[in-house]
């Protein structure tokens, strides 16, 4: 079993007329224990380079997968405070993460191609973006192309 | 401006082989800019004891109409539940992020896009009369004089418990608190729901020049908790 714990420090000094100062830990879980999740895609380091919608993680096709408990790291890593890129699930915009931002989200994925989570940039002159899930999803990877069969075979 | 800053961390020393660690840290601002986001919900404690049985009743914890659409707003929940079964399940509108287990917590950007506000505008015409009448939404609006003009502004005074009000006298525009289909407005020149009472006879209209369907907005937050006794939701918007 892995642990893996994730913190959120969220801080001012002048958002209110006193400090602000939220910090939480908590440890990545598979759904309803306390055994941790032991599967990553490994923190990706992607340059964009189009405005074209893309999946950040593979398609997940095993409908089991909706009750799981996986969570998934997304950051901007542009330093151009106008540049952001677009976090959509499924038919429904997310948000912008503009540059420097970041999201953390619990990620419990219906079926393939319904509930994907997918990155638009917002300029093709090139950003830098980082994402991560760390879940334990069954069957995430697509089919080899090898063993598909197809109508005019 | 105000400065606030979110860091996240992650580590573990055997998820891998190796051992991961990482941190990013971000100042929030507003869209396309540096200035800092100035405007919150503050930081907000909402308990879920919804009783009867599953699939159990969602709340909405955030409107799209709550922040600007396409801003660089931010969500912040956390599942304050020790029980390790217990979750939430977050949707943005109909489609549904994921769980949040007890202890978890999630921080995202929101785009809020919105629907449309229905609107409409009432004229008072004709001649009106002391004791004159008019209901809508449930508020009685009594004329206090034979002043058209009056009328109106007696109107617009009114606290509508699902619609603001501005003014051009004698004409009153209504818009409704947030956007959904409320079903009053059905085209441009009728509503639906009010009432004229016309106690003297003074051929009082309260004509309808203009109205916008409302649109439902397709971005607010829905929670829904995964056990009928109590849960609690921490959770904090940061808008624009």
């Amino acid at each position: 079993m892995a642990t893996t714990t994730n913190t959120l420090l969220l801080e001012s000094t002048d958002l209110f007329d006193d400090s602000l100062s939220i910090s939480n830990t908590s440890t990545c879980y598979k759904a309803g224990t306390t055994t941790g999740l032991d599967q990553t895609t490994g923190l990706t380091r992607l340059y964009a380079t189009s405005v074209t919608q893309f999946d950040p993680f593979p398609a997940v096709k095993d409908a089991t997968n909706r009750v799981k408990n996986g969570k998934v790291y997304i950051a901007n890593l542009s330093e151009d405070e106008t540049e952001f890129i677009t976090v959509s699930i499924g038919d429904a915009v997310i948000g912008k993460l503009y540059a420097g931002d970041f999201l953390w989200m619990p990620y419990s994925p219906k079926a393939s191609l319904s509930s994907d989570i997918e990155i638009t940039p917002s300029v093709a002159t090139g950003m830098f973006i980082e994402f991560m899930a760390i879940h334990d999803f069954a069957n995430i990877y697509p089919d080899s192309i090898d063993t598909r069969v197809y109508p005019d075979a | 401006m105000a400065t606030t800053t979110a860091t996240i961390s992650l580590a573990s020393p055997d998820l891998l082989t190796n051992s991961l660690a990482f941190s990013t840290a971000s100042t929030l601002t507003q869209a396309g800019n540096s200035t800092g986001l100035v405007t919150t919900t503050g930081l907000a404690r909402t308990n879920f004891t919804v009783g009867g049985t599953s699939p159990f009743a969602s709340k909405v914890i955030y409107r799209a109409n709550d922040a600007t659409s396409n801003g660089a707003n931010k969500v912040y929940l956390k599942n304050l539940s020790t029980t390790a079964s217990e979750y939430f399940t977050i949707f943005i509108d109909q489609e549904e992020m994921g769980r949040l287990y007890a202890g978890d917590w999630a921080f995202f950007p929101w785009s809020a896009v919105d629907g449309t506000e229905e609107t409409f505008t009432v004229t008072v015409g004709g001649t009106v009369a002391a004791g004159d009448s008019w209901d809508f939404d449930g508020i009685t609006t009594t004329s206090a004089d034979a002043n058209l003009n009056n009328f109106a502004a007696a109107i617009h005074a009114q606290n509508f418990p699902n619609w603001t009000t501005s003014i051009s006298a004698p004409a009153v525009t209504f818009t409704a608190r947030k956007a959904y289909a409320a079903g009053v407005v059905t085209s441009s020149t009728a509503i639906t729901g009010d009432t004229i009472t016309d106690l003297s006879g003074s051929d009082l209209t309260m004509g309808i020049t203009s109205g916008v369907v409302g649109t439902r907005s397709e971005a607010d937050i829905i929670v829904v908790p995964s056990v009928a006794t109590t849960m609690d939701l921490e959770h904090m918007l940061l808008y624009q």
